[in-house]
């Protein structure tokens, strides 16, 4: 089906990565042309980072590497280190994951981006770089944390280009960024790999930005590759399973197959916000809010990074001043301080986007636990309370979970853990931040049906905060959408994302990626 | 509005050591006047005298007050023992111990980062193993001993006393040379004992950031490994390190107590020494005053300096 490729910018014959006696790569073939774009897919640990380090051969030294890496026809692995460093970035750069971290943070960006061609001796201008992805000449002298996360995704896009490699790896470029800033980013993207005829090797856990990016898709599973094709033949009729189980976990706006939460009839309210207020200093992060929650209900606060959404659910929580404005829960005014604080607290419960960073490392599963129990001071065995909650997040049996420390568990786990957690306190209602955003496809459809059926069996009712539409149409009864500091539009579901009213929803569903 | 702040905060300490230096030299037990004229025969008058000489007799916040107000004039007040102003006492000490814990410092902050620098870069290679292994080693070993071990290993190599000879030509290359001479054992031995702490907080702020996804980035561009380290990796290593550095410059001021009196060194160490053999309170005070506003100081600066070396941090 692919045409025979005379002159490929990159092939991989047969290659093959092993830490230790662990192989996390199997056997991978791959050609791509010049001007090619190809997608990369697959979950967490299936060895699609190690294929994009492997071109480069920055694999740490305890990698062994077996087959063949053709760079332009020379083989990456054989090169003595000298003609390795002169094809590093010249041949082939790499977009790095998490530009924030990827970045050197004490030097200005202008500067890194000027690295690569003082030392390989490219002719060409910074700012003619920044303008090719439509950053403002000024940013040159920016330092990696005055910028945003879009700002600092195009500023490794513009280093990427700077030599004028022939291929380009993207690994996950968009990866932590909300879904317009995230469209911006491969629109640019897209065009500069098109004016400038690269090959374009693209990894991603998410489908969708890959369907939306690339022409051509691969599928890697537990190393191997399971699956390679023309996108769209790909999406549409998957022969892999793991691919089937890929396009599946993505949910589409629209679809009823997708559409999980199941109608409730209108509910009594449990918490509602009143004219809310916060400032930051000069800033007003809330502005004027009404949301109402009902008891047993899901509510989907969705809006961009900076929309103020973060900050509304801290003040519903309790965890910030308003500065004006009220918040009721069951009836009553949300309580400011002491022990009406701390016992309102109890009925409301956070869980937060990435499970790794809020459990800490160091405290086995019980105590990670029991932790609410023990700062509320709640009667009765710790240890079967422990079980209880445990168990009703879906680590069963919980004995086997107990002792375990979070490194031991899988991210679907651990967000297991979290949500255990909060349960543990019977709490009414559970603040969701992104509770899905770092998982895999996979995983994330698992602990959306968790959610739901927590809803259906204990009437727990949930505010799920997410720049992730789609989740919002999988889970939600009612979808508020914040801009600016106000919500510019509530409604059922089906109202909001099918037949939206506000100019900005509809430019938030028009970024969404479609597969 | 910060760089007030730390301004602020560095005079209320300022503050805060003139205040401690005072009342902590009053509540250590024993009479300044009894040990004054230990061993020489005195009457109650002569005794009487000399306290209202000093200011002893009057009530205790009024010695207070003219004690505050004459250090924001600069006046320490006086000896007991040397019978002169404390600031001209210090002042005259001031010089040799900068010239040896200023050397022994500069050379051991240079030779510490740069070995730290080294061993993390090559973790667990046995140059890394050396270089911690011995600079623990000598973080360990008491100070007195080691310089005392010097001067029996070296013979008559380097002089082991004083910071001159008597008989030296006056001229200016002579006396250089002399003190360069006397220099050389005192201040390997200072050097040898504080090295390591660098050393360690080089390698381990290094070691953190040995793992950072910008030293993939550096290293995919096409960069030397020790360009990678250099350009990237030390730059945001030697944050921490900068911070430690100034603290001990700092300490530079308070000298090396031990290694002045191994070696006879008339610096400020040796002075704090005989200071509290005496005990000579006002000197003792003054010496608090001047060694601790020198790490206050010091401390600010650093703050200040940490602001431009790292963009994250906004000083002013």
């Amino acid at each position: 089906m692919t045409p025979e490729v005379t002159n490929p910018v990159l092939e991989l014959k047969k290659l093959t990565v092993h830490y230790g006696h662990k192989r996390v790569v199997d056997d991978v073939s791959l050609t791509l042309a010049p001007g090619q774009t190809l997608g990369l897919a697959g979950e967490s640990g299936s060895g699609k980072s190690t294929v994009a380090m492997s071109v480069l051969r920055l694999l740490p030294r305890t990698a062994r590497v077996d087959g063949e890496i053709l760079l332009d026809g020379h083989d990456v692995q054989t090169m003595s280190w000298g003609t390795l460093r002169a094809v590093r970035w010249a041949s082939a750069s790499i977009v790095f994951q998490g530009a924030m971290h990827s970045l050197n943070p004490v030097r200005r960006v202008g500067d890194q981006i000027a690295e690569p061609m003082r030392l390989h001796g490219t002719p060409g201008r910074v700012t003619e770089l920044l303008e090719q992805v439509e950053l403002p000449l000024e940013k040159a002298r920016a330092y990696p944390h005055e910028l945003s996360g879009g700002q600092r995704q195009r500023v490794m896009i513009a280093m990427a280009l700077a030599c004028g490699p022939r291929l380009v790896i993207a690994d996950e470029p968009t990866t932590a960024l909300d879904v317009v800033v995230q469209a911006q980013v491969l629109t640019v993207m897209k065009r500069l790999v098109a004016e400038q005829d690269l090959g374009l090797l693209m990894i991603s856990h998410d489908l969708s930005v890959l369907a939306e990016t690339c022409d051509d898709l691969a599928v890697m599973h537990r190393g191997a590759l399971v699956e390679r094709g023309c996108t769209r033949e790909v999406i549409a009729n998957p022969r892999h399973p793991h691919t089937a189980a890929l396009t599946a976990a993505f949910p589409v706006i629209g679809d009823p197959a997708h559409r999980w939460a199941e109608p409730a009839a209108a509910p009594e309210p449990l918490l509602e916000v009143r004219d809310l207020v916060v400032d930051y200093g000069r800033t007003r992060a809330v502005d004027g809010v009404d949301l109402t929650i009902g008891q047993g209900e899901i509510v989907a606060l969705v809006g961009q990074s900076g929309s103020g959404k973060t900050t509304l659910a801290r003040t519903i929580m309790g965890l910030r001043k308003p500065s004006s404005g009220r918040v009721i829960f069951d009836g009553a005014a949300v309580p400011l301080k002491g022990r009406a604080l701390k016992a309102f607290r109890r009925q409301v419960q956070l869980v937060l986007q990435d499970p790794a960073s809020a459990l800490n490392p160091r405290h086995k599963v019980l105590d990670a636990v029991a932790e609410g129990l023990r700062v509320h001071r709640i009667p009765g065995d710790e240890e079967s309370l422990v079980t209880a909650a445990v168990e009703r997040a879906e680590l069963r049996p919980a004995n086997l979970y107990l002792d375990s420390l979070p490194h031991e568990l899988s991210g679907g786990q651990q967000q297991r853990v979290v949500i255990a957690g909060a349960l543990v306190l019977q709490p009414r209602l559970l603040v969701a931040d992104e509770p899905v955003a770092s998982l895999d496809a996979s995983v994330r459809g698992e602990i959306v049906a968790l959610l739901l059926r927590l809803r259906r069996e204990l009437g727990l009712a949930s505010l799920i905060i997410t720049h992730d539409l789609g989740l919002a149409w999988q889970i939600a009864d009612r979808v508020a959408v914040m801009h600016q500091g106000k919500i510019v539009e509530q409604g059922s579901v089906e109202q909001v994302l099918l037949n939206p009213s506000h100019d900005y929803t509809r430019a938030l569903l028009r970024a969404v990626p479609q597969v | 509005m910060r760089l007030a702040g730390r301004l602020g905060g560095a005079a209320v300490s300022l503050v805060m050591v003139a205040v401690l230096g005072f009342f902590l030299f009053r509540v250590v037990p024993g009479d300044p006047v009894v040990s004054m004229t230990r061993g020489r025969p005195t009457t109650a008058a002569m005794q009487a005298e000399l306290r209202a000489q000093f200011g002893l007799d009057r009530p205790l916040h009024e010695q207070f007050w003219s004690y505050f107000t004459s250090l924001l004039r600069g006046d320490l007040g006086t000896s007991f023992t040397f019978r002169r102003p404390v600031a001209e006492v210090i002042a005259e000490r001031l010089g040799p111990t900068l010239l040896l814990v200023g050397t022994a410092t500069v050379i051991a902050v240079g030779l510490g980062l740069w070995l730290g620098v080294r061993a993390a870069w090559r973790r667990d290679s046995a140059f890394d193993r050396a270089t911690t292994g011995v600079s623990l080693t000598l973080w360990a070993v008491p100070t007195f001993w080691l310089g005392m071990l010097l001067m029996m290993v070296t013979g008559d190599l380097f002089p082991s006393r004083g910071m001159r000879d008597t008989d030296t030509a006056p001229d200016f290359v002579s006396q250089a040379l002399d003190v360069g001479h006397h220099l050389v054992l005192p201040s390997i031995t200072l050097v040898a004992v504080v090295c390591a702490e660098y050393v360690l907080v080089m390698r381990s702020s290094l070691l953190e950031e040995m793992h950072a996804p910008y030293l993939v980035t550096a290293r995919a561009k096409g960069l030397r490994d020790d360009l990678v380290r250099r350009r990237h990796a030390v730059p945001n290593a030697v944050l921490p390190a900068i911070t430690l550095v100034f603290l001990r410059f700092g300490l530079v001021v308070a000298g090396a107590i031990t290694t002045e009196t191994v070696f006879s060194w008339p610096g400020l160490g040796l002075l704090f020494y005989d200071a509290l053999t005496g005990p000579d309170y006002f000197l003792l005070q003054g010496l608090l005053v001047v060694t601790a506003g020198a790490v206050v100081v010091m401390n600010l600066l650093a703050d200040l300096l940490h602001g431009v070396l790292d963009p994250r941090v906004k000083v002013v």
